[in-house]
């Protein structure tokens, strides 16, 4: 091919092809950030959060509320009332109503999953109450999304809550041999949102509710990496001590009945101790209480999962990932006999500086 | 006046002027006048304002002479105060007594009419004696010569303050003063069929690649101009590819750094006329590398380098990226981001790309104005273009002041390329960028940012690699590339220009520091 043909080709294809591509000029959309589904009577009831840009350089929110039976039915009933197009590429964060979450989450989620440009990263969390009312609230300076998403992600990061992604939802929810689990939040104000604690799933829908005192120890068996805080209570007081470290071996010993072991082993810091101050012996009492405290809530926790038949440490993946033809039939059935031996190491390697 | 022209065509008619020659003098060839075309051509030279034709006649003898020269072209001091008293009062007789006779070394004789006119051209003085058919020529050329000036276009704050001038031989002079060293061949070429240019062509015997020698010189003895104005003339004419944006041979005008391509194994082009020099082969790299690194500590100079290369991809990349993500890309911005790209956009009643080609066009405008106008007037216009013009755009709401932060970031990051040639190139390489951005978005970019890829890895320099060392790749190279190692890993001259000696000093004794009582 000549040269001057190759141009040619090229120049008609830029013009022909320019119009192909969506154009989404930044001011001229609705960036969505927040989207919110609950239940009204038979139907969904959807919400999308949008933040408004002020020219003083301030946030807004506006919530578009509609109602349908599909997720998109919802979205495009939306679309009716907004002078910008909605656009979902920019999601933070997808809240659900326990209702709805009790009742099946993948069906909501699918719109999101079919969207190349809703990002892995989304945050999802199930709502004590209704989702709405969580975006009608006015959080902080930085809109309402932001807020949100902050709040868990520091919670997961520095605190005790467990990481979850919509990437870490789908990872474990088709993973055969371990349930999802989601961050509980509830609106306690107008200006404030809690989080009250962990939804935990069977399959798609939510169980139980972990309550938030016991999270660190849920946090313990599912990541490998915590910076939470946890409360010891011995002869002398109450102590907290933040985990800077954790180290955690979990093996298969048997497998008839299906027997596990759980090592963890804890760098922590103490940070406050009530009374007075601590000998050398005394902070071996107080990393021996905590080991304790920490190997019996553990097990108190699995044993309580086992009971209700959910699995979201993934006891069933880890033990398929050691045995072959592994079969999920029975592992039904030999969950619910497993034995667990849950031991665990404390470490203070620091207790302040006024010593 | 047709043999005149005739005669003139017959001049210029380059076959006949064989132009690798080195004395330029022996290489005109003779051509022969029939009495009455002499007559005719000096008919035409009295046309001329300063044709000269004086007459004299010598006190002790008392023979009549004539003086005839070009008064422009005639240091006419040296006439007046070394060759008229002489020859006026002194005692001569024939015409081989006149040479005896005068201070001036250059005198000829020549009894051929047929060397007049280009032996005036050149600046000689012709003296006929009464009654002789020899005749003399007394070389006085005038020499209208700037002073060496300190380099303007690459300024250094350290290093040595000497520009090259308009003077060939005066450069030539500036080099062999660096090298004093017989290897250094200064082979002399005739271009140009008008202007009749010198052009000059150095490199170091036993260093340079015998294949760069021949090629330069192919090309410049295959060149076809009727004048040549400038260096950039051959840049342009003798490159590998005319139709690149991108230059190929490096221009200079410090003879130090001359002075160490030469020693690097390079071939220097040098044109009369004009005061910068050409260095080849050179690489994409090179232009983009100022000779002060090498006056500073090389982690200083490797820092400044690395600052540079990213300064020219932020100013190709920075506002194509701005219309991508902008208009169609919303998801990539930050979200604490979003707002202020928002409310800065809201006011602007543009698209993207016409509020983006609108700042660009007008730094283009202000940027060729301050280069026309006077000094003194450009740098008014830069700072009343600048503060005034983007204030005011911004404040009437014609663009994001987003974005002219990003505009003006981009302008100042293009002028830190030290080769001035190179850094126009990286001013228009983003317009296409910012239409391919306009179109397609991320994908348009990367689409530009292929075909630009393609472009210079096929592009070459006097047939050696342009992307060299990173295509072909020679981790060798590196140590004088995007980086600046220190003088003791520097041992060995660049891989790519195949040198013959490829050692350039001893990297063992380079290594020791002995000490005092050692």
């Amino acid at each position: 091919m000549k040269k001057s043909h190759f141009i040619v080709a090229v120049l008609f294809c830029m013009t022909i092809l320019s119009g192909c591509v969506d154009r989404k000029v930044i001011d001229d959309v609705n960036i969505a950030t927040g989207i919110g589904i609950d239940k009204s009577g038979n139907q969904f009831l959807g919400s999308i959060m949008i933040p408004v840009f002020k020219p003083d350089k301030s946030f807004g929110n506006f919530t578009f509320v509609s109602k349908g039976n599909v997720i998109r039915d919802l979205v495009s009933e939306m679309q009716k009332k907004a002078s910008q197009p909605i656009v979902s590429g920019s999601l933070d964060i997808a809240l659900f109503g326990e209702d709805v979450a009790r009742e099946g989450l993948i069906k909501t989620l699918d719109v999101f999953l079919r969207d190349p440009s809703v990002g892995a990263r989304v945050q999802l969390a199930v709502v004590d109450g209704k989702a709405v009312d969580i975006f009608k609230g006015r959080y902080g300076d930085r809109g309402n999304s932001q807020y949100l998403t902050q709040l868990l992600e520091h919670n997961m990061n520095q605190q005790n809550l467990p990481i979850t992604n919509l990437h870490r939802f789908l990872a474990n929810f088709y993973k055969r041999g371990q349930d999802p689990y989601l961050p509980m939040l509830k609106k306690s104000n107008h200006n404030l949102v809690t989080i009250t604690g962990l939804a935990l799933f069977k399959d798609e829908k939510v169980v139980d509710i972990l309550h938030e005192n016991k999270m660190f120890y849920f946090k313990l068996l599912v990541d490998n990496h915590i910076l939470g805080v946890v409360k010891v209570k011995e002869a002398h007081g109450e102590s907290t001590v933040k985990s800077i470290g954790l180290k955690k071996k979990m093996r298969l010993i048997r497998r008839d009945p299906y027997t596990f072991s759980i090592k963890i082993k804890l760098k922590g810091d103490l940070t406050e101790h009530q009374e007075r101050m601590l000998k050398e012996g005394e902070i071996r009492k107080v990393e021996k209480q905590l080991a304790k405290q920490i190997a019996r809530e553990c097990k108190m926790l699995i044993e309580d999962f086992q009971r209700k038949g959910i699995d979201p440490v993934g006891f069933g993946h880890f033990a398929k990932s050691r045995t072959r033809s592994f079969d999920f039939k029975k592992w039904n059935t030999e969950y619910k006999n497993a034995k667990f031996k849950v031991s665990a190491d404390v470490h203070l390697i620091g207790h302040g500086v006024v010593e | 006046m047709a043999n005149l022209f005739k005669s003139i065509k017959h001049i210029i008619n380059k076959k006949n002027i064989p132009t690798n020659q080195k004395d330029h003098q022996s290489s005109l060839v003779k051509r022969e006048y029939s009495k009455d075309q002499t007559e005719d051509w000096e008919k035409e030279l009295t046309k001329s304002k300063d044709y000269q034709k004086s007459y004299y006649f010598n006190q002790k003898s008392g023979k009549k002479f004539t003086l005839t020269y070009f008064s422009t072209l005639v240091e006419e001091k040296v006439m007046d105060n070394n060759a008229v008293p002489p020859l006026l009062e002194g005692e001569f007789y024939t015409i081989a007594d006149v040479k005896k006779l005068l201070p001036i070394a250059d005198v000829e004789l020549s009894n051929s009419s047929n060397d007049i006119p280009e032996m005036l051209m050149k600046g000689f003085v012709m003296l006929t004696l009464e009654g002789e058919k020899e005749f003399a020529f007394i070389s006085s050329p005038k020499q209208v010569v700037r002073s060496v000036s300190a380099p303007e276009i690459e300024f250094s704050v350290v290093g040595p303050k000497e520009a090259f001038v308009e003077a060939i031989d005066q450069n030539i002079n500036m080099i062999r003063k660096r090298l004093p060293i017989k290897e250094l061949i200064a082979e002399q070429f005739i271009v140009g069929k008008l202007s009749l240019t010198k052009v000059c062509v150095l490199y170091i015997k036993g260093i340079t690649n015998k294949e760069i020698i021949n090629t330069v010189k192919q090309r410049i003895s295959d060149l076809e101009k009727d004048e040549i104005a400038d260096s950039s003339y051959f840049t342009q004419i003798i490159s590998d590819n005319g139709n690149s944006p991108f230059p190929q041979l490096l221009d200079t005008e410090r003879p130090d750094r001359v002075t160490s391509s030469l020693a690097e194994g390079k071939v220097i082009i040098l044109v009369d006329g004009s005061p910068h020099a050409l260095i080849g082969p050179t690489s994409l790299t090179e232009f983009f590398n100022s000779f002060e690194d090498y006056f500073l500590n090389w982690i200083l100079a490797t820092f400044i380098r690395l600052i540079r290369l990213f300064s020219v991809i932020f100013s190709i990349m920075v506002t194509p990226l701005y219309v991508a993500v902008v208009t169609y890309h919303y998801q990539m911005i930050p979200k604490d981001l979003l707002i202020t790209l928002v409310t800065s956009r809201r006011v602007v009643p543009f698209p993207p790309i016409l509020e983006v080609l609108f700042l660009e066009v007008t730094i283009e405008l202000l940027r060729e104005a301050g280069a026309r106008l006077p000094t003194k007037v450009g740098q008014t216009i830069g700072i009343v273009g600048g503060i005034v013009l983007g204030t005011a755009s911004v404040e009437a709401g014609l663009t994001s002041n987003v974005l002219l932060i990003l505009i003006a970031l981009a302008a100042l990051a293009s002028f830190t390329t030290p080769v001035y040639q190179m850094s126009n190139t990286i001013r228009i390489l983003r317009f296409p960028f910012l239409i391919m951005a306009e179109i397609w978005g991320l994908v348009g970019i990367t689409i530009a940012f292929c075909f630009l890829l393609t472009h210079l890895l096929r592009l070459t320099s006097l047939g050696f690699p342009f992307m060299e060392p990173v295509f072909p790749l020679r981790v060798k190279d590196f140590k004088d590339a995007l980086f600046r190692l220190p003088f003791k890993s520097q041992a060995k001259r660049p891989q790519f220009l195949r040198t013959k000696d490829s050692t350039r000093f001893s990297k063992e004794k380079a290594n020791k520091k002995k000490d005092i009582d050692e």
